[in-house]
């Protein structure tokens, strides 16, 4: 039974620890700019945090003309296989929730991957908006 | 009509050879593109005309045929009457009533039409007695010159399908594929790899399709093997390939022929056409319940397609450019299938291999380089011609005995041999055999069998000069090393020639035509710096006067030497005078005449009339 | 089916196991051994071209015979003994890129590339063509993995080039821009201005986002990925950006219809 990714946006502070976490996780001098996890402030108890809802019928993976999407079984989460990445960006302009991101810095797309089992969003959320298990 | 079994095929090889016994004389004139280019068409309409009008084809019983070509190209047009062997050369329309009144009727000899052997000065009455001739053992030229290669009947009472029908009805694939291995024939094409043993991968391969094909593409310069066979025996390479297509388990082949070679398009079409007709193409041949077909696939003018998967990449449709061959041809080849790629001389050697056997073919040649290869000799050989001999020989017989020496028996300096692929030998290398490993070992190598002979007039660096030239327009470009590489080293090299060339410029080649060798993808990379490589180990003082004397001793590169004429050996002739196109020679008659080198082009032209070798190279 | 079979090898001494039929480019990358290359790329099947990934292999079983061959090609068999990095495949290397330098000595890409590997002038006569294309082939491989092979190469050797139809702005390019963005020398180039894309010779009319009016593709590509993928052309009508705030303010409206207190929460499944 593969985890999933909850999210309680009512106890969203916005704090955007989980931007911070992602984006050291991801890439070695911490861009947040490139976090693949949003948060939204609107204020308490309005917050909302958006990431990739990980799509059983997936438009990235639809409109990628080179597969370099896909999934990985056993997170479940959509994967970029960023070596097969041709930069093309038609994933972030297909993605209907705009979850896909462009990295101008490698010219590949990039996306939640669940940290490929152990999501570090969830890990250093401070109130337990997000949880995997 | 259709022949569906070996017994109908021997009486119909038994009735057409009964028909040809009951001919008396046959009157064979060549028609390969040398003597069609010669005008030799022409002589064949005359002699036919005036044979039809006097009815001698049925009172003297008489068949007028046009063959493939005899080989003996420089002597062309050529005529050969037979039985008796009578060869005449040089054939005008003008000579053939004369031909048909003198020899025809009261069968007399023409010595003016004879062939005069330069070095003894004698006329030679017949084919057998010709050095030219009489050092050849034609195996894959058996036929040429002696059939009508638009006549499937020729070829058939020739012995023609017989090593078809015993392949398909006496031996199994396995069988034939033993015979050509045991027989020890190689790729004649210049790849030399032993052809059983190709079959037998291909055979071995997991599929469901293979494919048998033939590489008539021939792109060396200065060769003509294969496009005398195409022209002059087709049916021996159909023959060939439905013999290897059983061998192997294909029902289907193409003949890759190059754009340049319309009458051999034309020839192979009609054989094609014939043979399928008679059933030796096409379903349930000879009633083996065996089906082989083949097309025609036409190049497009590129050297590059003469290789073997760029060849595979064009017959499929596609740019013809090579592939890394990690997985070789005979696994993945045409359309990913299993295909065996074979040269027109390799198939065409197959079924005298299959009817004579295995043992034949092995005795003869040496041990590693068994059975006969066909040459095409050409440049300052008197001689100029296709030769077919058995492997083993030297360069010196061929250039010598068969190719009658140097024009004008000016000094020998270097053989090209394996086109612009291969290298060239000084004379100390005359005494090496030719085969498949000693041409390598020695810089050069045998290649598909072009052979350009050169004298002291030759200038080597100019040699390599010109190959790299071709090399350049002739790469895919799909690589670094060699659309870059060979590029770099003609640059060079045209340097040099223009007395640009520069200290290092030596060992720059040597270097980078070690990369090139080691870093190309395919073959004509890999080989591309052969010839400057062999020019530069036997030549190497040549290149060095070049660079640091900028001067060309043999008087070809136009910036480095200037003609003048020797007050010794001038008679003031004036020959000179009048060959020259700019005017730059003076002297009156029968005194010491002189150049104006300021005026004078250096075009040689001068020097090639002269009788007294008078023109100095300086 | 016939099972997968795993073959042993050593790539620098280290000894490795990979899947018969991958490459020795594919068994380096997996194991972080650096191979030099430039026409690679992993969405396009490899060939050869640029010679830069040369490794030298041998075996125990070819009486020391050894050679230099592409990495992004050779299958790995067993007992296939590679190496990376000696004296031969370094200066093989080098040749190589001398010969790009001096082929383009204007690209900033080979000059670097060069220099790392000790070559900061050409040994050759610089080309007369100024270009900084490389004929890697990538954009032309891209383009006919795309579906559209508006672009190939036209001539021969040295004076192959990339090259249009006719010299024509070429009847198929939709304007995705994928080769400018494969090449690995910048020498494709193309141009936004406005809603206008400029690329091959073409000015493709771009289709801009719903939201906010930022040009988001030519309105030929939008036409043709929506036919390519199945998806419905509103899919490619709302830039990233706008997605997501119209995402967010979909799931703010959506929560805001309940109470807070009952603590409701989106399960994002995997």
């Amino acid at each position: 039974m593969t985890k999933t990714l909850t999210i309680t946006p009512s106890r969203c502070l916005a704090c955007r620890t989980c931007e911070l976490a992602c984006s050291f996780k991801h890439a070695v001098d911490g861009r947040p700019g490139i976090s693949r996890i949003r948060a939204f402030m609107f204020g308490e108890g309005r917050n909302q945090v958006l990431t990739c809802f990980q799509c059983d019928e997936a438009a990235c993976v639809k409109v990628c003309p080179v597969e370099a999407l896909s999934r990985n079984e056993s997170t479940g989460a959509i994967e970029v296989n960023t070596a097969r990445c041709i930069g093309c960006g038609l994933c972030s302009i297909a993605c209907p929730f705009g979850h896909m991101s462009h990295d101008r810095a490698s010219g590949v797309a990039v996306k939640c991957d669940l940290c490929g089992g152990e999501p570090v969003c969830a890990a250093f959320c401070p109130t337990r908006t997000l949880e995997y298990g | 009509m259709r022949i569906k079994s070996v017994k109908t095929l021997e009486s119909t090889a038994k009735k057409a050879r009964g028909q040809r016994s009951r001919i008396n004389t046959e009157v064979l004139v060549c028609a390969g593109t040398g003597c069609l280019a010669n005008g030799s068409l022409a002589v064949a309409e005359s002699l036919r005309r005036t044979i039809r009008r006097r009815k001698l084809d049925a009172k003297l019983k008489l068949k007028l045929k046009t063959t493939g070509c005899h080989g003996f190209c420089e002597q062309g047009p050529l005529v050969v009457i037979q039985p008796k062997g009578v060869f005449y050369k040089g054939v005008k329309p003008q000579d053939t009533k004369e031909i048909v009144d003198r020899t025809l009727v009261k069968g007399e000899v023409i010595e003016r039409l004879l062939y005069r052997d330069p070095n003894t000065k004698k006329r030679v009455r017949t084919y057998a007695e010709i050095p030219f001739y009489s050092k050849q053992l034609r195996i894959a030229l058996r036929n040429i010159g002696k059939i009508d290669p638009g006549s499937i009947d020729d070829y058939i009472a020739a012995g023609g399908y017989a090593g078809l029908a015993k392949a398909l009805t006496e031996m199994t694939p396995g069988k034939v594929i033993d015979a050509v291995t045991k027989s020890g024939l190689r790729g004649r094409g210049g790849g030399g790899f032993v052809t059983g043993r190709k079959w037998k991968t291909c055979r071995n391969a997991d599929a469901e399709t293979r494919y048998v094909l033939c590489n008539a593409d021939e792109g060396d310069p200065g060769a003509f093997m294969d496009r005398s066979i195409c022209e002059g025996d087709p049916h021996a390479v159909i023959e060939g390939m439905v013999i290897g297509a059983w061998a192997v388990g294909a029902s289907q082949g193409y003949i890759y022929v190059r754009e340049e070679y319309p009458l051999a398009v034309k020839h192979l079409r009609l054989a094609i056409e014939q043979a399928r007709e008679r059933g030796f193409l096409g379903d349930d041949i000879l009633g083996s319940g065996f089906s082989y077909d083949v097309g025609i696939a036409r190049g497009g003018g590129a050297f590059v397609c003469g290789e073997s998967s760029a060849l595979m990449k064009s017959v499929a449709g596609e740019v013809g450019e090579p592939r890394a061959k990690y997985i070789h041809s005979v696994i993945r080849g045409l359309h990913d299938k299993p295909t065996v790629l074979n040269n027109v001389e390799t198939w065409a050697n197959v079924p005298w291999i299959i009817t004579k056997g295995a043992d034949k073919f092995a005795a003869l040649g040496t041990k590693r380089s068994t059975g006969t290869k066909a040459f095409s000799l050409v440049g300052k050989v008197k001689n100029t011609g296709l030769v077919e001999v058995p492997m083993g020989i030297t360069l010196r017989e061929i250039i010598f005995d068969i190719g009658g020496g140097i024009i004008g028996d000016r000094p020998f300096k270097g053989v090209q041999t394996g086109g612009p692929s291969g290298g060239c030998l000084p004379e100390a290398q005359l005494d090496l055999p030719v085969d498949f490993d000693s041409l390598t070992a020695a810089g050069s190598m045998m290649g598909s069998g072009g052979m350009i002979v050169m004298d002291d007039r030759t200038c080597m660096v100019d040699v390599a000069r010109y190959f790299l030239r071709f090399l350049v327009d002739e790469s895919c470009g799909k690589c670094v090393p060699c659309r870059e590489g060979v590029h770099q080293l003609h640059q060079i090299l045209e340097a040099i020639c223009a007395g640009e060339g520069e200290p290092g410029d030596l060992e720059k080649v040597e270097s980078l035509s070690e990369t090139i060798v080691k870093a190309s993808l395919c073959a004509l990379g890999k080989s591309a710096p052969n010839p400057v490589l062999s020019t530069l180990r036997y030549f190497r003082q040549e290149y060095q006067e070049h660079i640091n004397d900028r001067k060309c001793s043999a008087g070809v590169c136009r910036n480095l030497f200037t003609f003048r004429i020797s007050e010794e050996k001038c008679n003031g002739c004036g020959a000179c005078v009048r060959a020259c196109p700019v005017d730059c020679i003076t002297g009156e008659l029968k005194s010491l005449h002189s150049i104006d080198a300021g005026k004078c082009t250096r075009c040689g032209a001068c020097r090639n009339v002269c009788r007294f070798d008078a023109i100095e190279v300086v | 089916m016939t099972a997968e079979k795993t073959v042993n090898l050593q790539i620098n001494g280290r000894f490795l196991q990979a899947r018969e039929g991958m490459t020795i480019l594919e068994v380096a990358r997996r194991e972080g051994i650096p191979i030099l290359s430039l026409c690679h790329h992993d969405a396009l099947e490899p060939v050869g071209a640029c010679r830069l990934c040369l490794v030298e292999i041998t075996h125990p079983d070819w009486k020391g015979w050894k050679g230099l061959v592409t990495a992004c090609l050779y299958p790995v068999e067993e007992g296939l003994c590679v190496t990376t990095d000696n004296e031969d495949v370094r200066n093989t290397r080098r040749t190589v890129l001398d010969l790009l330098l001096a082929r383009c000595p204007q690209s900033a890409v080979i000059q670097e590339l060069a220099a790392e590997h000790g070559v900061t002038a050409t040994s050759y006569r610089k080309s007369e063509v100024e270009t900084t294309c490389i004929l890697c082939g990538l954009c032309v491989r891209v383009c006919a993995v795309k579906g559209c092979s508006a672009i190939g190469t036209a001539g021969r050797g040295i004076r192959k080039a990339i090259s249009i139809p006719f010299k024509q702005p070429p009847p198929d390019c939709i304007g995705c821009a994928s080769c400018a963005h494969i090449c690995p020398t910048g020498t494709i180039k193309y141009r936004d201005e406005g809603d206008i894309r400029k690329i091959w010779g073409h000015s493709f009319k771009m289709v801009k986002c719903e939201s906010c009016g930022r040009p988001i593709m030519p309105e030929k590509q939008l036409e043709f990925e929506a036919n390519k993928s199945g998806l419905h052309p509103d899919y490619f009508k709302v830039c990233p950006a706008c997605a997501q705030q119209q995402t967010v303010q979909t799931i703010r409206s959506s929560f805001d219809m309940r109470t807070v207190q009952s603590g409701d929460s989106a399960q994002l499944a995997g």
